[in-house]
């Protein structure tokens, strides 16, 4: 459900959250895929990482759907 | 060769995931601007100002602040002697008015019995007299109701079931006739109004299921939309000086969606939540 979340009596939209959320998991998979050498077969790595932070947060927010239904 | 299919396949990996980037926006853009779901809804409730009908000072004060009252409680009263008193004279007069009336009834049947020693002119004074003084007494019993009425109005009672609140009426305060004393928050019309940008408006549905979540408690309540507001005020107009019409200048570029108030009911009395009128909630109405 779309909500916000109480940070210390500042509510903030759970999407603020989840982009900051999604930029930390994003950090680590893009270390992973850096080590197993995946962006050899990358074209452009900025648009790359760009693609792959807004499936990332897409995939956060179903999961904070599915959590909090 | 070699370079070209590599390059082929680099291309290809980045492209699909662009592509799926686009699909992933897309959803959480329908999600998080299209939903109709709302963080500004409020609890509210009907608030009567409960006045007096008559003046005077308050003698007792019966309830307390944030007391739940049922409707026809006593709230407060109001000094009854004045109004007792003025029943006791309304009474006198209605007693003098009844011996002026037996009076004249005797009086026009003894000239009516006189009919061949009297005047016709005086018979009918007579009568005129009986009717005079008849139509006094059922002014004078008019009078005693009103007196009996304003005694009993010194009892203010609530008119509905509710909840006192900010009470701040002590004994000895002086009230006028008109001024509401006592807010009395009427719980029966407790409820939640969501203010939806006209945007999402087309996605509600009177009827449909709507799940809240009052600021900082944590299980949601279930209700359905009842009603969606009909009309709200014109922003870009007002009326001139020379009654022609004063619409703002032009707003092309950048638009602001206004809001319209959604009334929602409760399905069910919350157990264990307060509901306190002015409360914050987010509603999401739920589409079948």
């Amino acid at each position: 459900m779309s909500g916000e979340i109480d940070i210390y009596g500042v509510y903030v939209p759970n999407l603020l959250a989840l982009m900051v959320a999604t930029l930390l998991v994003s950090l680590v998979v893009r270390r992973v895929l850096a080590f197993l050498g995946v962006y050899a077969l990358v074209w452009h790595r900025g648009l790359f990482d760009i693609a792959l932070y807004v499936v990332l947060l897409q995939g956060m927010s179903l999961l904070s759907q599915w959590w909090l239904s | 060769m070699k370079v070209s299919f590599r390059g082929a396949i680099r291309v290809i990996v980045t492209l699909v995931l662009v592509l799926a980037a686009f699909g992933a926006g897309r959803e959480l853009w329908a999600h998080y601007m299209d939903d109709p779901w709302t963080r500004d809804a409020k609890v509210r409730a009907d608030v009567v100002g409960v006045a007096p009908d008559v003046a005077g000072f308050v003698s007792d004060v019966l309830v307390q602040d944030n007391q739940a009252v049922k409707k026809g409680d006593v709230l407060f009263r109001i000094d009854r002697a004045r109004f007792a008193i003025a029943l006791e004279q309304a009474e006198a007069v209605v007693d003098g008015r009844k011996a002026t009336l037996d009076q004249a009834k005797r009086d026009r049947e003894r000239y009516e019995q006189l009919k061949d020693v009297v005047s016709e002119q005086k018979t009918e004074q007579m009568r005129m007299s009986e009717a005079e003084a008849a139509a006094s007494y059922r002014q004078a019993l008019a009078d005693r109701e009103l007196a009996k009425l304003n005694l009993e109005r010194t009892e203010v009672k609530a008119p509905v079931n509710g909840t006192i609140s900010n009470l701040s009426l002590r004994p000895g305060d002086y009230v006028t006739a008109g001024t509401a004393k006592v807010a009395l928050v009427d719980t029966d019309s407790l409820r939640i109004e969501g203010y939806f940008e006209e945007t999402k408006l087309a996605r509600i549905r009177v009827g449909a299921p709507v799940s809240i979540r009052l600021m900082g408690q944590a299980a949601p309540l279930r209700g359905h939309v009842e009603s969606i507001a009909t009309g709200i005020e014109d922003r870009e107009r007002t009326v001139g000086n020379g009654l022609l019409a004063n619409i703002n200048p032009t707003f092309s570029w950048v638009r602001l969606a206004q809001r319209v108030p959604v009334r929602i009911v409760l399905d069910e009395a919350p157990d264990g939540v307060q509901l306190v009128a002015g409360l914050t909630a987010t509603v999401s109405v739920l589409e079948k």
